[in-house]
């Protein structure tokens, strides 16, 4: 009951702190803003297509007609007719930049299983990450080409033997497997074993939900700012030691133990809150100037869970901050280095597999980096529950961990 | 004296090698001002904090109202009223929202606590700047909502650390009268300072403090008289005669007289009869006098007799 008491002693201080609510509510949705918008831009920046003049000398072609077919399927390329005769000139004075060329025989060639090579020639205009693109799409397309022919193919082989099998044991007959073999590569396609992506690594992509970049930048400052809250924790244990406010408590019949409680529940209170606010305010707000609202996944008690357990790791961070500082200056200083560096490492400002393998490595060790592994294997991966048990436990851990460290160093003499 | 309110036996209190308080033992009788008079730095507030169950004692024990304050802590502290040195309030809130706060913390709820605040801001004058943040009060207004957070729960023993400190003396005028009225209300106080005056003007008894031990405890008057007619200390330039001190003490007004480092301190009975006495000694041995001081028989005099120190150094 006394902790109560002191909770709401500290949320009334809360109220009455203008500055305090600007920081805890707003600053974070102004950073979400401007982060998405950054997202946005690049995201913007990699989508652009990039025009591929090739000169086909194959023009009736089977094969080339399906090349040209894969290659302009969403792949970022778009191919344009070009004619042989202009290539090499344009090219020198720069009108284009690259061309393909497709040899006359291509699809005979590729049917007979023969060998046959598409000629990629760029100019000095093409910049080095341009044909690198294009090289990877032609020959991304060519390789699964070359593999469906060969497989189908082969199969029609097979189906081709068992002709000769009395007609009540011909259930696969060569059409059937020749049609079979080729929706089951059209599917694999839709949907590969193994995908490539320009964007994001497979870690992420693996059974993708559509997401927007601002799925990223919300549950990365909600996160941030919610571990920001242990500096505001341990700033008001110094304060009331430093007005003698603190004294006054322990000299009142009120347990140790109910102290530290009240003043850890609003500070829990508060992330909470923070990050309803900062995803509420966001699937609102973003839409309204032109940029998608954050994805939240399938699982709301997950999400409840990740703002619980960040809430609870953010509350005994502030009280191991309280408890290894030494004066109210320190807490700011030692908060601010710790608490943004953190933020930085374990991916609030840019997705942890952008920044590397050694900060990705170093950022395991901050719980910014697990709670936002769940939040992406809710938000991203379209998990659920079960899925961010390992996240949760490890969330749980450090919440043990610096909420028992705290406790031991805490001083309150 | 009448049944203890308080009862401190050989309190002790260490911080690493260095001793704060070196055996302290007091009894606070029932409706008592009991003053703590020593310097800044003495061990006052290392005892109060032990007192109150801020700080725990490496040694000693303390009963209050024959209750084991470490073994009843909660039913010890409710009992106790603690108003500290500093202004310890919750500036950006009211005097009505700090005097709501500390009376939910020591047990007041609903119509109880609404009652008992409106009685303390009556009492500390502030009924019609009740609902002001405290940040916009003048320093002696903050310092009444200080004492008024302290008397919300009707304790049975109200400990005031140094309380006038920094504040103007129409301000302290106030705190003195409401000290008094508390006690004649019958609530028990102990009153810590190093103003002598205030110690002289509230305490029915004083105990002195320095250096972590209490040197003297008795009534002000008591500890007045024990200094007689008052004290002369006298500088005496090097080459005087030896039996300098022995002469003065054998004046009639004189009750004793030592000497140290070129300092002859004079003790007397009557205070003009023995200073007399003692410059014509000292112009017949044809001494030459470098220094003289008269120490008035108060509780400042007394403490320098006793520790050859001021109170206020």
């Amino acid at each position: 009951m006394n902790a109560l008491s002191v909770a709401f002693k500290d949320l009334l201080l809360l109220l009455k702190d203008r500055g305090q609510i600007l920081l805890l509510f707003l600053v974070p949705i102004g950073f979400i803003m401007a982060f998405s918008a950054a997202f946005s831009a690049s995201e913007a920046l990699e989508e652009q297509v990039i025009t591929v003049p090739v000169v086909n000398l194959d023009p009736g072609g089977e094969m080339s007609a399906l090349l040209l077919h894969n290659l302009n399927d969403d792949r970022g390329l778009q191919t344009q007719d070009y004619d042989q005769a202009r290539v090499e000139a344009d090219l020198k004075d720069e009108t284009i930049k690259l061309a393909l060329t497709i040899p006359a025989n291509f699809s005979a060639d590729v049917q007979d299983g023969t060998q046959t090579t598409l000629r990629l020639i760029y100019g000095p205009a093409a910049s080095s990450s341009e044909v690198q693109a294009v090289q990877l799409v032609v020959d991304g397309v060519a390789a699964d080409l070359s593999l469906e022919t060969q497989l189908v193919d082969g199969l029609s082989q097979m189906g081709a033997m068992m002709a000769d099998a009395p007609p009540d044991v011909q259930v696969f007959t060569a059409e059937r497997i020749k049609g079979q073999a080729e929706s089951q590569f059209e599917r694999a396609k839709e949907t590969p074993l193994v995908a490539l992506s320009a964007k994001w690594p497979d870690q992420i992509t693996m059974n993708r939900e559509d997401f927007s970049p601002s799925t990223f930048s919300v549950a990365g400052f909600a996160v941030m700012f919610a571990f920001l809250t242990a500096q505001a924790t341990a700033t008001s244990i110094f304060g009331e030691k430093k007005e003698g406010t603190f004294r006054r408590l322990l000299a009142a019949p009120l347990g140790k133990w109910e102290l530290l409680v009240g003043k850890m529940l609003p500070n829990f209170f508060v992330a909470i809150l923070q990050m309803v606010i900062i995803f509420a305010a966001s699937m609102v707000l973003l839409p309204l100037i032109g940029m998608d609202a954050p994805t939240l996944g399938h699982s709301p008690l997950g999400l409840i869970l990740i703002a619980i357990l960040v809430a609870l790791c953010s509350t005994s961070l502030g009280i191991l901050l309280a408890a290894l500082c030494r004066t109210e200056s320190q807490v700011g200083g030692v908060s601010s280095v710790v608490l943004w560096v953190a933020g930085m490492v374990g991916g609030a400002f840019i997705p942890a597999f952008v920044l590397g393998d050694f900060l990705n490595t170093i950022g395991k060790a901050v719980p910014h980096y697990w709670a936002l592994q769940a939040y992406n294997d809710l938000t991203i991966r379209g998990l659920g529950v079960a899925d961010i048990l390992p996240e949760l436990g490890i969330l749980a851990g450090f919440v043990a961990v610096f909420f028992v460290i705290g406790l031991l160093r805490f001083k309150f003499d | 004296m009448s049944e203890p309110i308080l009862v401190a036996q050989d309190l002790k209190k260490s911080f690493g090698d260095f001793q704060a308080v070196k055996g302290v033992s007091l009894e606070v009788a029932r409706g008592e001002v009991f003053g703590l008079l020593g310097p800044n730095g003495a061990g006052k507030t290392t005892t109060i904090s032990m007192l109150i169950g801020l700080l725990e004692p490496t040694g000693g024990q303390i009963a209050v109202d024959g209750l084991d304050l470490k073994t009843h802590t909660n039913e010890v502290k409710a009992k106790m009223g603690f108003v500290p040195q500093e202004m310890a309030l919750y500036m950006t809130l009211s005097a009505r929202q700090n005097l709501m706060f500390f009376g939910r913390i020591y047990g007041l709820k609903g119509k109880e606590l609404r009652q008992r605040v409106d009685e303390v801001l009556e009492m500390i004058g502030l009924t019609e700047r009740a609902d002001d943040v405290v940040e916009k009060y003048s320093g002696g207004m903050k310092r009444r909502v200080n004492i008024g957070a302290g008397l919300l729960h009707k304790p049975e023993i109200l400990f005031l650390d140094e309380p006038t400190v920094g504040v103007d003396p129409q301000s302290r005028n106030a705190i003195f009268e409401s000290v008094e009225a508390l006690n004649r209300a019958g609530m028990s106080v102990i009153y810590t300072t190093h103003y002598m005056e205030e110690a002289q003007r509230l305490c029915h008894r004083v105990a002195i403090v320095d250096e972590g031990k209490l040197i003297a405890l008795d009534t002000p008057t008591a500890l007045i008289r024990s200094l007689g007619g008052g004290v002369v200390m006298l500088g005496v330039a090097e080459g005087a005669p030896d039996d300098l001190t022995e002469r003065i003490a054998q004046i009639p007004a004189v009750k004793s007289a030592s000497r140290s480092d070129g300092q002859l301190k004079i003790e007397t009975q009557r205070l003009q009869e023995g200073l007399m006495g003692a410059l014509e000694i000292t112009n017949q041995l044809d001494v030459r006098i470098t220094s003289l001081e008269i120490l008035e028989p108060n509780l400042e005099s007394v403490f320098l007799n006793l520790t050859g120190k001021k109170l206020r150094q």
